[in-house]
């Protein structure tokens, strides 16, 4: 008898305990969600599996940022405690684990979270829960249009992007005949529907479009329509493997149009290697240093990067990861000791032609878009690159451009 | 145009025409298609990648030891996993091949990441040979006559040795092969082992082309049994014409027609021809007795 009563006792002080360790989890009276007297928790999903894997650098990237931060003493006295989920690049997983970060483990704020049909799917969710979202790793335009209280966008809008590089083209290289390569999707859409615009602006048209499914891998008939049209610059829009096919078969022809390329290609040590040094030449729009800039922040996390993690590889997925991951510190710096999700929103705001090492950005109540800036820069010989220009933005009426993108 | 059109067609069809043999000859054996094909042919393309880079071997030994892995990861997948399948249904087989496929892409991301590669190849992918105003590369060319020999050898595998006999034999009726002194097990793991070869040289020729990564097959897998199922998936020789038909059918619609449809025609021609020739177009259709 009393051994089974002791043992009652014990279950139900096991219960107990187990409800303690989980109202932990929850705020405290009067505290903030993910917000102790020293930790502040941090989280993000990123494909750290599956086809879309090399972009998982971004999570393990932003991972590294705090860490480095952490080394530095942290924020205000606080720790970051950062939360790496993989959703392998399918939603369904993503609603998952960001569900559990919420829930379980109490994220006060994310940042970074990679891909624009994962970013969607949990969009909604965070909001609802009042979760700040800084920075998705993504140029898509959902984020910042119409502007959302607790959503604040970095990554410059593709659109922009390829309306600046076709106002290169036509502007300082004087081509006229512009085709444009494209992933047949919302990225590949963004891309067609800048060059479009711009072009009209200058009076010209696409000359040929071509549209690539995502598990194409024989481009030979897409090289042929490239030819055929006889387009002078080429603007691709895909992702690296089918941009070293097409730049192949298309190389292999005997055609050599100027290609431009979205910042999703922005990786030219990679893509030089790829392609056995037939990239150089290629002109691409850039949204932050380089992976192998001089600029005192890159250097900084170049060697922390290779400190921390020196099996990784110093690509520039792993910095962009650094970098979105920029405007959430400094805000967390400028709210204070006080931190709750309100003071975090209005440091957010406060941050105006902030620099970290992308383009400057400003966030206003009203406006959610932290930059719209790029610079272009050629690949040469080795692999490296040259910067063409200073941050430039395009003159592109975004509203109409995502108008005519959903309509397309 | 044309002719460079007809040119890019033959090459990438003769990927999907070894990856089409590679699934018809084991599918003649378990009727059922082994999905794992693309990733053992994958996993075959890193180990001859990872003696190039790593070891610093030579093409030769690298190609080798590629092959003769595939070769065993084909007997002892269908030794070790295979043959252990309880009441084997063709749905449970199915499955079995799939977990495979999963377990394998699971692994290689495991170990090797998800990175793109460059793989070294001993003809260039961007050397072009010109003929006229057609231009191909010497890889293309080299594919094309690669599968073209491996393909004459393996037909003449089955016809003319004793060995490959006993496998056609166990492909058309594994009971009466075995009462006439046929080992069947033995046979039926060549089979497997044959078939991995032949998947690892689509992937060794395709990984200079389209970069080395954990994907490498998906494509060309898909591609490979859409070309089997066109050609007829119980007949090697419709299954290759199969490939080389979807390429060139691709090629030209993709040139001529709409590059927004190119991938889906290979699907449009495989609901037509299911419709009309369930069997393929150079299948023979099998009834099977009461």
């Amino acid at each position: 008898m009393t051994s089974i009563r002791s043992r009652k006792k014990l279950s139900t002080a096991l219960i107990l305990s187990a409800l303690a360790g989980l109202s932990c989890a929850e705020p405290d009276e009067g505290g903030v969600r993910g917000v102790t007297d020293d930790t502040i928790v941090i989280g993000t999903w990123s494909p750290l599996t599956g086809p879309a894997a090399l972009w998982g650098a971004v999570g393990r990237g932003a991972e590294l940022y705090f860490d480095m931060i952490n080394e530095e003493g942290g924020i205000h006295g606080r720790q970051i405690e950062f939360i790496l989920k993989d959703d392998a690049y399918q939603p369904s997983r993503t609603v998952a684990a960001v569900r559990e970060m919420v829930e379980r483990d109490g994220v006060f704020a994310v940042t970074a979270g990679v891909g624009t049909a994962p970013t969607r799917a949990v969009m909604d969710y965070l909001t609802e829960n009042e979760v700040v979202m800084v920075s998705p790793a993504t140029g898509a335009t959902h984020w910042a249009y119409p502007p959302k209280k607790y959503v604040f966008a970095q990554y410059t809008p593709y659109l922009d992007e390829a309306a600046v590089l076709v106002d290169h083209a036509v502007e300082d290289l004087g081509k006229t005949r512009i085709a444009v390569i494209y992933q047949n999707d919302d990225f590949g859409g963004s891309g067609l529907v800048g060059a479009q615009l711009a072009l009209e602006k200058h009076g010209l048209s696409i000359v040929e479009s071509v549209s690539v499914e995502v598990p194409d891998t024989d481009l030979n008939s897409h090289a042929v329509r490239l030819r055929e049209s006889g387009a002078d610059a080429v603007l691709m829009w895909l992702t690296p493997r089918q941009a070293v096919i097409i730049h192949g078969a298309v190389g292999r022809l005997g055609y050599e149009p100027q290609w431009l390329v979205s910042s999703v290609l922005a990786d030219t040590n990679l893509l030089y290697e790829l392609t056995e040094g037939a990239w150089a030449g290629v002109i691409f729009a850039a949204i932050g240093q380089l992976a192998n800039s001089d600029h005192p922040l890159t250097t900084k996390y170049r060697e922390a990067a290779a400190r921390l993690a020196p099996e990784e590889r110093a690509g520039e997925f792993l910095f962009a990861g650094f970098r979105y991951a920029e405007p959430l510190v400094e805000a967390l710096r400028r709210a204070g000791r006080d931190l709750t999700t309100e003071s975090l929103v209005e440091a957010l705001e406060s941050l105006d032609g902030f620099v970290g090492t992308g383009p400057p950005i400003t966030y206003r109540p009203d406006h959610r878009q932290g930059t719209r800036a790029m610079f272009l820069a050629r690949t040469v010989e080795g692999g490296t690159a040259v910067k063409l220009t200073d941050w430039i933005e395009s003159g592109i009426d975004i509203e109409a451009a995502i108008q005519e993108l959903e309509e397309r | 145009m044309l002719a460079q059109v007809i040119a890019g067609g033959l090459s990438a069809g003769s990927i999907y025409a070894l990856v089409a043999l590679a699934l018809v000859i084991t599918y003649k054996t378990t009727e059922v298609p082994n999905f794992a094909q693309g990733e053992m042919a994958m996993v075959s393309a890193f180990v001859a990648y990872i003696l190039m880079t790593d070891y610093q071997t030579g093409f030769f030994v690298a190609f080798s030891v590629a092959l003769v892995f595939a070769f065993v990861l084909g007997i002892g997948f269908e030794a070790v996993i295979l043959r252990r399948v309880r009441n084997p249904t063709h749905l449970s087989v199915l499955v079995v091949t799939l977990g495979f496929q999963l377990a394998l892409f699971g692994l290689a991301g495991w170990k090797w990441g998800a990175e793109q590669r460059q793989f070294p190849f001993p003809v260039s992918a961007n050397e072009v040979i010109r003929v006229g105003d057609v231009s191909v590369s010497t890889l293309g060319v080299a594919t094309i006559l690669i599968s073209v020999v491996l393909m004459v050898g393996v037909f003449a595998f089955f016809r003319f040795t004793k060995l490959g006999v006993a496998m056609q034999a166990t492909q058309q009726d594994s009971m009466a092969a075995r009462i006439n002194g046929v080992p069947t097990r033995r046979v039926v793991g060549l089979t497997f082992g044959i078939s991995s070869v032949i998947g690892a040289v689509a992937a060794l020729l395709m990984a200079p082309v389209i970069t080395l990564d954990t994907t490498l097959m998906w494509d060309p897998l898909l591609k490979g049994f859409a070309a089997a199922v066109l050609g007829g998936l119980n007949t090697p020789v419709g299954a290759v014409l199969g490939g080389y038909l979807l390429g060139l059918v691709e090629n030209l619609f993709g040139a001529y027609i709409s590059v927004e449809f190119k991938s889906a025609v290979a699907f449009l021609m495989i609901i037509l021809v299911l419709c009309f020739r369930p069997s393929g177009l150079f299948g023979r259709h099998r009834t099977r007795k009461v």
